[in-house]
């Protein structure tokens, strides 16, 4: 894949302080990192280091405290309530730990969502592009079923389809496979990948797990609201291991 | 619309999910049911209450004196019945309101009430044998006569030794000083052997002693109060079609004369005992009732059975020996004693009924008067005039009547017809020209007596003295009058027997005029366009609508609507609060449900009418299944019919069933409450949700 000079995603000097009461936490210190379009990045860090944080960034759910974040060439902090909400339909598509599905709609209808908060497509061409989408996760004939009826793997890669069924531009998934055991996971993390690269969407995914991060393209170290650095997930299983003993 | 879909099938599909959403659903349920049902019920009653209104007395419209100073009050208000001032002539008021198209009938009408003494029994046999004397004194004895005289003499002696033994034993239960000694010595004189030896050698004078001092002492006769409409009574007729003649015959157009409720005739003048007899028979063919169970029943049987008083008065002693060969034979008894016979077959029981209740009618009835009052009886009434005389009248009663479907009401059974003309005397009002007339009566006859004028001023002068009361006759019946042929033509009898023309009954005194309409739908419209009419306003009347006109009754409806919707407010305020905890407690409980489609790209309004639509499909559906089981039940009420359990429910079912119908806005009313305070509840708990973060959806921890 050849990476095209424009970043997808921006980030720069960016700091982000949540308040407990009077105490202020600082999740972020001041981040700067570029993501290309295509990429399969890993973010990767020990608990509290701001992966979640730095993801929500980008995700648009959420705003910086300084320093500027661009997804897609807009600068988010310009962006109303609604233009952000927009900008998530349209660009981003979203894996949650708890796959987070609407427990009272169907497997199709639950990917098939997006697609009619988008209203572009007329039905037949929803149906077809959902279709299309299960097969390849594998569960098209499980597309009545509901959520509680799936088992936590297949339930995650509805979710995948789900957040690939808009065609955004930027996947985020923070840490999809730490509910999932490690076999599972590992098929979530395949999935992914070559969604990734039949498509060429940016994914970008946290881990704690040496073995998910393996498959990126480059894992970014966080440490305590900082880029430690980027690496390839060779260097950063060397530096994993290094870091445990 | 592809949004609205899918918010229907989240909505559809949470409705479900939740137990509280089934709680919500139930309540509800009941709300709308009972809106859809009460609302239905309330207005069947308003309209077969209006029809029972409208076609008794009412009208649909009513007419009366803007002097008044009450309101009118067809049906009486709680301190009887109310001042209105009187009309002079209803001629001019009908001619004026026949000009309105929408008008069909003007009947003329007056409600006044009355004192009357049914009689007691030594008055009424001691009249007979008066006139006996009298026909005697005229025409000269005959046997036959000798033979009636005999037998009534017997029963007044009869009568004599009963009410001894009353207070003999009224003298146990009581200290003996407190029997009048006077009566005491009346009594012994009416039961010795030397009165009734002498009484012919001075019959009237034998006759007053036992008028004066015997028959006060029998307490059988009661005052009644009754209430009666003076009107135009061939037209009334006509108009309130409703109206049947039960027993008797229509007064003859133009004469003077009575129509008794029949109600009232059977309530009030009926002998006691068999009208008790007549209610339990009633109520246990009818209501399928029985002695054994209902109290009321036992009492009507207690009743019956201790008070033999009134048949055994009854009875001269000819016919009291029959009764108790009767009874005997019936009861296979030796008992000699006519009360305690009566006393034992007159307690009744539910196997023993029906053939005692035959056995009453066929074998002790025909000894009786079963009524009080007899038609073709003349009935005096009494009444307070307007001026404040004491007025009597006597007016023959022609037959009884009743409302069809107000068999059983006594509000509407309390109704009774006169004619105008009695009703007019008894009011005591005079025209213009018969106070002229007066006048020249008084220059005729040179002022000998002391006329209306004079009277009236002593009345209102200083001290009234009552026997200028009782010599001022208005109304020009004065029996001991000497005047002009024209005013003889006036007297009482000739009155009964003279037929007024229409002129004469429509160009008098009134107290209102009930207007039927052509087209009733119209009846707030034709309201207003007749109190405009300046012709009107120079008569100086007042148009009211029937539910004014009946006092408090016609409001009855209004407050039992104030009560229902009373009732309504406050369960939908429950509602509003169970609905609002409810929802706020779903919508914390998918915070995570919200915020992931907030992240994955749902707006804000999204997320409103998704809340929003969830409440109002829960209350479209919930409310529509307690529409639906309402609007079932109505039918089936419908179909089947409230039977008006109390005698009173009758004239607000107007007939013996309430036949409910279910109105399009009943079922408009309750669905838009139902879906208004769900939404309305459902407001700030889904304004909340609208404020979830999209940053739930990342947070694991829960
Ligand atoms: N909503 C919040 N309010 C206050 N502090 C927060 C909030 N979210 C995160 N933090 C704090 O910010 C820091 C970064 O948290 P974040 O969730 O980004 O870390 P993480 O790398 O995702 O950790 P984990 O691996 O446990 O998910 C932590 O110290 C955390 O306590
Ligand atoms: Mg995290």
């Amino acid at each position: 894949m050849s990476l095209s000079a424009e970043p997808i995603v921006s980030i720069n000097e960016v700091t982000k302080d949540y308040h407990l009461g009077k105490v202020v936490v600082p999740a972020l210190r001041g981040v700067t990192l570029q993501v290309h379009p295509g990429e399969f990045i890993s973010i990767a860090g020990p608990s509290g280091s701001g992966k979640t944080t730095l993801l929500n960034l980008i995700g648009c759910v959420d705003t910086a405290t300084s320093g500027v974040v661009r997804v897609a060439g807009k600068d988010t902090k310009q962006l109303s309530e609604r233009k952000l909400t927009d900008l998530r339909l349209h660009t981003i598509g979203f894996i949650f730990q708890s796959f987070n599905l609407v427990s009272v709609l169907s497997v199709f209808q639950n990917v098939e969502f997006p697609l009619l908060l988008q209203k572009k497509l007329n039905a037949s061409q929803r149906r077809e592009r959902v279709m299309a989408l299960l097969e390849q996760v594998g569960l098209a004939n499980h597309a009545k079923h509901r959520p509680n009826e799936l088992s936590g793997g297949q339930r995650q890669r509805v979710a995948v389809a789900r957040a690939l069924v808009t065609q955004p531009q930027i996947v985020l998934a923070d840490e999809p496979t730490a509910n999932l055991d490690s076999v599972t996971g590992q098929q979530i993390i395949d999935l992914m990948k070559a969604m990734n690269r039949e498509r060429g969407t940016t994914f970008i995914f946290s881990t704690h797990d040496a073995k998910v991060m393996t498959h990126a393209n480059a894992v970014v170290r966080l440490a305590d609201g900082k880029v430690l650095d980027r690496v390839t997930p060779a260097e950063a299983g060397v530096a994993l291991a290094a870091g445990g003993h | 619309m592809i949004t609205l879909k899918l918010l229907l099938q989240v909505a559809f599909r949470n409705l479900f999910k939740s137990w509280v959403n089934l709680i919500i659903g139930g309540v509800i349920f009941f709300a709308t049911f009972l809106v859809v049902t009460g609302g239905a019920l309330l207005d069947s009653i308003d309209s077969s209450m209006s029809r029972s209104i409208i076609g008794s007395i009412a009208g649909h419209l009513q007419v009366y004196s803007d002097k008044s100073k009450e309101e009118l009050a067809l049906f009486g208000a709680m301190g009887g019945e109310t001042d209105i001032a009187a009309l002079d002539s209803f001629a001019p008021i009908k001619a004026a309101l026949e000009k309105h198209p929408n008008v069909q009938t003007v009947v003329p009408m007056g409600t006044s009430g009355a004192l009357i003494t049914s009689g007691n029994t030594v008055d009424l046999t001691l009249a007979r044998l008066r006139a006996l004397y009298r026909k005697n004194t005229a025409e000269g004895e005959t046997a036959e006569r000798r033979g009636q005289i005999d037998s009534l003499k017997q029963h007044v002696r009869q009568l004599a030794e009963l009410l001894q033994s009353e207070l003999a034993t009224r003298r146990e239960l009581i200290r003996e000083d407190q029997v009048d000694p006077a009566d005491a010595a009346a009594l012994e004189r009416a039961r010795s052997e030397a009165f009734w030896a002498d009484f012919d050698k001075d019959p009237l004078g034998s006759l007053e002693f036992l008028e004066n001092q015997l028959a006060p002492q029998v307490a059988d006769g009661d005052l009644l109060y009754i209430r009666y409409v003076g009107t135009d009574l061939a037209s009334f007729q006509k108009t309130f079609d409703r109206m049947q003649i039960v027993d008797g015959e229509a007064v003859p157009p133009g004469k003077r004369g009575m129509l008794l409720s029949k109600f009232f005739y059977e309530e009030f003048l009926k002998l006691k005992s068999a009208r008790r007899m007549d209610l339990i028979k009633e109520a246990r063919d009818m209501n399928k009732k029985t002695i054994a169970l209902d109290p009321l029943l036992q009492r009507y049987v207690k009743e019956t059975s201790t008070q033999t008083r009134e048949i055994v008065f009854q009875l001269d002693p000819i016919k009291t020996k029959q009764a108790t060969a009767r009874l005997q034979d019936i009861l296979k008894s030796q008992e000699t004693d006519l009360s305690r016979l009566l006393s034992s077959f007159l307690t009744v029981n539910d196997e023993n009924f029906d053939l005692r209740y035959k056995q009453f009618y066929e074998q002790l009835v025909p000894l009786l008067d079963l009524y009080r009052i007899k038609l073709g009886d003349k009935l005096t009434i009494t009444a307070f005039s307007r001026t404040g005389y004491v007025q009597s009248v006597s007016v023959p009663i022609y037959g009884t009547y009743q409302f069809s479907g107000l068999e059983k009401s006594p509000l509407a059974g309390a109704v009774n017809l006169m004619d105008l003309v009695s009703f007019r005397e008894l009011y005591g009002y005079l025209t213009e020209e018969a106070k002229a007339e007066i006048a020249q009566l008084k220059q005729k006859s040179g002022a000998a007596e002391v006329k209306r004028e004079d009277a009236e001023e002593a009345l209102f002068g200083e001290e009234s003295s009552p026997t200028l009361v009782a010599e001022a006759t208005p109304g020009l019946i004065n029996d001991d009058e000497q005047v002009s042929a024209n005013t003889a033509a006036l007297r009482s009898e000739d009155m009964l027997k003279r037929v007024y023309s229409q002129k004469e009954l429509e160009d008098g005194m009134v107290l209102s005029a009930a207007i039927i309409l052509k087209d009733p739908e119209e009846l707030n419209a034709t309201l207003a366009e007749l109190a405009r009419t300046q012709e009107l306003k120079d008569l100086k009347l007042r148009v009211v609508s029937w539910q004014q006109a009946v006092g408090i009754i016609g409001q009855f409806v209004l407050m039992m609507k104030m009560v229902l919707w009373g009732v309504i407010v406050i369960l939908f305020v429950v509602v509003l609060a169970i609905i609002n905890n409810a929802v706020m407690m779903a919508t914390l409980q998918r915070v995570r449900e919200v915020g992931t489609m907030r992240a994955i790209g749902a707006q804000r309004s999204f997320i409103l009418s998704m809340i929003l639509l969830e409440t109002v499909v829960l209350g479209l559906a919930f409310g529509g299944l307690g529409a639906g089981a309402g609007s079932a039940l109505i039918s089936w009420l419908g179909n089947v019919g409230i039977p008006a359990g109390t005698e009173e429910l009758y004239f607000f079912f107007s007939g013996p069933r309430l036949l409910p119908t279910l109105g399009a806005n009943n079922l408009i009313t309750a669905f838009a409450l139902v879906v208004g305070v769900s939404l309305f509840s459902t407001l700030y708990p889904a304004f909340l949700a609208t404020r979830v973060s999209p940053v739930t959806a990342m947070q694991t921890d829960e």
